[in-house]
């Protein structure tokens, strides 16, 4: 990365930045960064037919942190003038004045993960695209849709793209620049039959340059788009209650976000309040079982050059061969630990304070296949399609909402179902998770996690059963 | 509460000229119609951490939205960087973006005689608390260190475990200014002032639950100190030893704190753009009886001193207080100018403001008439007090969400119940409404009261 490019973006120099990271140790803290941002956003409407509705977005500022033990003060400035920088870094530098005089912790450790190439490939950037040349790309995700299914009476679909540019500086002197791509695509429909409507919604999303519109990716979301079309005409609601549950591989990864994922978060942990707390080392679940969390999948929604503490991306265990093996930490966490930072420290924009997130979160293959698996339930449902999830990180209860699946009866897929909620209990499930299939599927829908701050975020899943599930339905 | 002409001045006469600068670009520039949107807002926020100081943050943003009507075209822009040079290139660079987009007749500003004409300093409806201005950072963490029970007499917590207590204190003041090229000019002003808490314990069962309660308000002085720590601690310690329930048709009783996320599919589906979008479950239902005669909704757009109140709403439309749905028949659409002329139907709002949902079924005259006395009137169910993820399909109305609460028989709780789920119909839910209660909470913008439905599936 060109430094200069980015002091310049941000009218800065390094003498000042020292400056700042100065200012904000003044009252005593151990530790501070500084978060530059300069991001763009843009986006078109395709809806009606036509592609009436556009829009741009500009977001500037600095963030700046100050940590004294566990503590954070935080504040950030929406101009890069140093008056303004200076009055928002001795705001945060209040922190400090409530120490216990303890000794100072050290929060900037640098990691020693190997320098890489990065994690957003760009052949074409946005920037270098004019946001005309995109609107056929609308019409025709929208007339494939309409040709394909013929009960089709609404399409709407959006093209958004977004960059990025970052700065980073630290107190231990670390300056760290990225530029962050990200493009993504979402198509809904309706469809009509006797009176009836029904809708179902396809989305994309990358960190990587306008080539990812592709023919190919087009034909890939108005296929989805239209698919199981008929099932969810048909679909019912299901007898509700305790059944096993076949995840198909991809988007069920929903499962490891909501019922795992969240509770693996080191500042749940280092509070005591996370299900998962002081089990590190511990077996939580099957052997064959390994869940990572990755930033390092090329183009991936979920995936860092660096966090946005300007620690390297890299690829987490957070569960190894069945045995609890890291939480997800950013510098707070690592540093209460003891340990390195997992490159988790993520945020939303300039405007909020790092925490430690996901990124990509999936479980590694197995060796059943999925019909092994569907074959192997006498009575209970497979599912497929989602949308949002939730968890109570203390008791580690999680539900999350299935879009479409069907029932499994005697070993057969039989009837479509729809519209159901389930619900269990994340340390429960993993141990119920009774057979994991071999056909890994990273789901890149238009993710996005909202612990406190929105980030965008993926997962994946081989197929896997799970013993026991509390699924919702009539009675 | 004070309310007068130069308190909160959060939006200097500067940066209303630069804002309407930016308006007089975009029309040099080409467009016919611009409305331009300046929000200024400032939060303070203290968060404590087991009884001790864990983060204090100071924000503070300001943003310039313009809405371009060029050429029979539409879009939407915004930016931080208020720079006068900055918001010309800005300006340009918006027009020039709209002449890109397809032909839409339908966009227009809306007629001058909807506008709101006496929103002129943002405080008429008395939301500025003038006690904002003496909030320093001092009191802000007394008052959140007053808070915490952590380590204190009060912080009882039987045969369980305190594991943590988290508390936060938040105060925050929002400004808006609106102008459009047809003549309007609005502003809004508003201070909130909040507290919540969330105690996490760990039973006698080695399980940990969690309790959260908050309260907040546009008045310092309004503002319920001292007790949200205890009440999420109470939520919790409630909650330990639950058991299985076995599934089944039963009555339901929601809290006040959680009801409104019953009545929010129903509210979504009333706006005029999912109707046209053929994505909402009550198209066709204007003037209709869909619901229960129970169930009475208004709009109290214009309560003064309220959250939520408004004079305005995002196109400067002035709102007004009336009927949703009333005995159970829906009265109204939330129609904006674009949907009005591309639907040719009558404009009404963009959006609800203050939803308050109106007393039914205290056939008694109780003078209060919340959980409590409805579980009375019930018997036995089961009462729920908070939701754990769920959907509603906007096109068909149907939902499952996950509900954490109680059973109770002969009108009182008898255990805590976990891992339920709900499933319906949002239709029919509401024609089974039994009671709606009078005791919503007065922090909250939806005024919605503990309810009760009968007949509603659980799986367990």
């Amino acid at each position: 990365m060109n430094r200069q490019y980015f002091l310049d973006r941000f009218h800065v120099t390094v003498p000042q930045l020292e400056l700042l990271t100065g200012t904000a140790l003044s009252q005593g803290g151990d530790y501070a960064d500084l978060y530059f941002e300069y991001s763009t956003y843009k986006d078109l409407l395709l809806r009606d037919n036509e592609v009436s509705s556009g829009s741009f977005h500009i977001d500037y500022g600095v963030g700046i942190r100050v940590l004294k033990e566990d503590r954070t003060g935080y504040a950030y400035s929406e101009n890069t003038e140093m008056p303004a920088m200076t009055s928002a870094a001795k705001a945060a530098a209040q922190i400090a004045l409530s120490g216990s005089g303890k000794a100072a912790v050290q929060y900037g450790k640098p990691a020693s993960i190997k320098p890489h190439a990065g994690f957003y490939p760009v052949e074409k950037a946005w920037r270098d695209s004019s946001m005309s040349g995109f609107i056929p790309v609308l019409k025709k995700l929208e007339q494939l849709i309409y040709a394909k299914e013929r009960r089709t009476v609404k399409v709407v679909a959006r093209l958004s793209w977004s960059e990025s540019e970052i700065l980073m500086f630290n107190s231990s002197g670390e300056l760290t620049c990225d530029s962050r791509p990200m493009g993504s695509l979402v198509v809904s429909a309706v469809f009509s039959e006797n009176g009836k409507n029904e809708n179902k919604t396809s989305s994309r999303s990358f960190r990587m340059g306008a080539e990812m519109i592709t023919d190919a990716l087009l034909e890939e979301m108005s296929d989805e788009a239209v698919s199981g079309i008929d099932a969810r005409f048909r679909a019912i609601r299901p007898k509700g209650g305790k059944m096993p549950v076949v995840m198909g591989a991809g988007a069920s990864g929903i499962l490891l976000h909501e019922a795992m994922g969240h509770s693996f978060e080191a500042d749940f942990n280092r509070k005591g309040q996370s299900v998962f707390a002081g089990m590190i080392g511990r077996k939580i679940c099957s052997e064959p079982i390994s869940i990572v969390d990755d930033g390092t999948i090329a183009g991936n929604r979920g995936s860092c050059n660096y966090d946005d503490e300007g620690i390297r991306g890299q690829k987490t265990y957070m569960v190894r061969d069945g045995v609890l093996n890291s939480y997800l930490h950013d510098r707070i966490s690592a540093a209460w630990y003891g340990l390195e930072p997992t490159g988790n420290g993520r945020r939303e924009s300039f405007r909020f304070n790092p925490i430690p997130r996901m990124r990509a979160t999936y479980m590694e293959n197995g060796n059943a296949s999925r019909e092994d698996l569907i074959a192997s339930v006498k009575k209970g449902i497979y599912v497929d399609e989602f949308s949002n999830g939730q968890v109570k990180i203390g008791e580690g209860d999680f539900t999350f909402y299935v879009k479409s699946g069907f029932l499994i009866e005697n070993g057969v897929l039989t009837a479509p179902v729809k519209d159901i909620n389930i619900i269990g209990n994340g340390p429960q499930a993993l141990m119920d998770i009774v057979g994991v299939g071999n056909d890994l599927k990273i789901d890149n829908g238009t993710w996005t996690c909202g612990k406190d701050q929105s980030v965008p975020v993926s997962c994946g899943i081989p197929s896997v059963l799970v013993r026991n599930l509390t699924v919702g339905g009539n009675q | 509460m004070k309310n007068g002409k130069d308190t909160a001045n959060l939006i200097s006469e500067t940066e209303k000229s630069l804002a309407v600068g930016c308006m007089e670009a975009a029309l040099r520039h080409g467009a016919r119609q611009v409305r331009v949107s300046l929000n200024k807002s400032v939060m303070d926020t203290c968060s404590m951490l087991n009884g001790k100081l864990d983060k204090v943050a100071h924000s503070a943003d300001r943003s310039v939205f313009l809405y371009i009507f060029a050429d029979d075209r539409y879009g939407t822009f915004s930016t931080n960087m208020l720079d006068r040079d900055e918001l010309e290139r800005f300006a340009a660079q918006a027009v020039d973006s709209v002449k890109i987009l397809a032909k839409d007749p339908f966009r227009r500003l809306p007629g001058k005689e909807r506008t709101e004409k006496n929103a002129l300093t943002g405080t008429e409806l008395g939301l500025y608390d003038e006690n904002y201005n003496i909030m320093s950072s001092r009191k802000r963490v007394d008052i959140a260190e007053n808070e915490c029970i952590y380590g204190k007499g009060g912080c009882v917590c039987g045969e369980s475990r305190l594991i943590s207590e988290e508390c936060e204190y938040s105060d925050s003041v929002d400004d808006n200014f609106t102008a459009d090229s047809d003549g309007f000019a609005g502003r809004h002003t508003e201070a909130s002032f909040g507290i919540c808490s969330e105690m996490t314990v760990e039973g006698k069962d080695g399980r940990k639950y969690s309790g959260y309660w908050w309260d907040s308000s546009p008045f310092l002085d309004g503002l319920r100190r001292g007790y949200c720590s205890e009440t999420a601690l109470t939520k919790a310690l409630a909650q330990t030893g639950p058991e299985r329930h076995k599934g089944g048709a039963f009555n339901m009783v929601v809290d006040s704190s959680v009801s409104s996320r019953l009545i929010s599919p129903v509210i979504s589906a009333l706006n005029s753009a999912s109707i046209q979008q053929e994505s909402s479950f009550l198209k066709e239902s204007l003037g209709e009886k869909m619901f229960s005669e129970g169930l009475s909704l208004i709009d109290a757009a214009r309560t003064p001193g309220k959250p939520g109140s408004r004079l305005f709403d995002t196109e400067g439309v002035a709102t007004k207080d009336m009927d949703v749905i009333r005995d159970g028949c829906v009265k109204t659409y939330f129609t904006n100018t674009y949907m009005s002329l591309k639907m040719g139907i009558p404009p009404t709002i963009e959006g609800i403001s203050r939803p308050v949902l109106l007393p039914f079924g205290n056939d008694n005259g109780q003078q209060v008439f919340g959980a409590a006395e409805i579980m009375h009137e019930c018997g036995t169910g089961i009462y729920v007090t908070g939701f754990n993820g769920g959907n509603c399909n906007p096109t068909t109305g149907n939902f499952s969400y996950g509900i954490e609460g109680f059973a109770f028989r002969n009108g009182k709780i008898t255990h805590p119940v976990r891992e339920m789920v709900i499933t319906g119909n949002m239709l029919t839910l509401w024609s089974r409404l039994i009671h709606a209660g009078n005791d919503a909470r007065a922090c909250t913008r939806w005024q919605i009261p503990s309810l009760s439905f009968e007949k509603v599936d659980f799986s367990g």
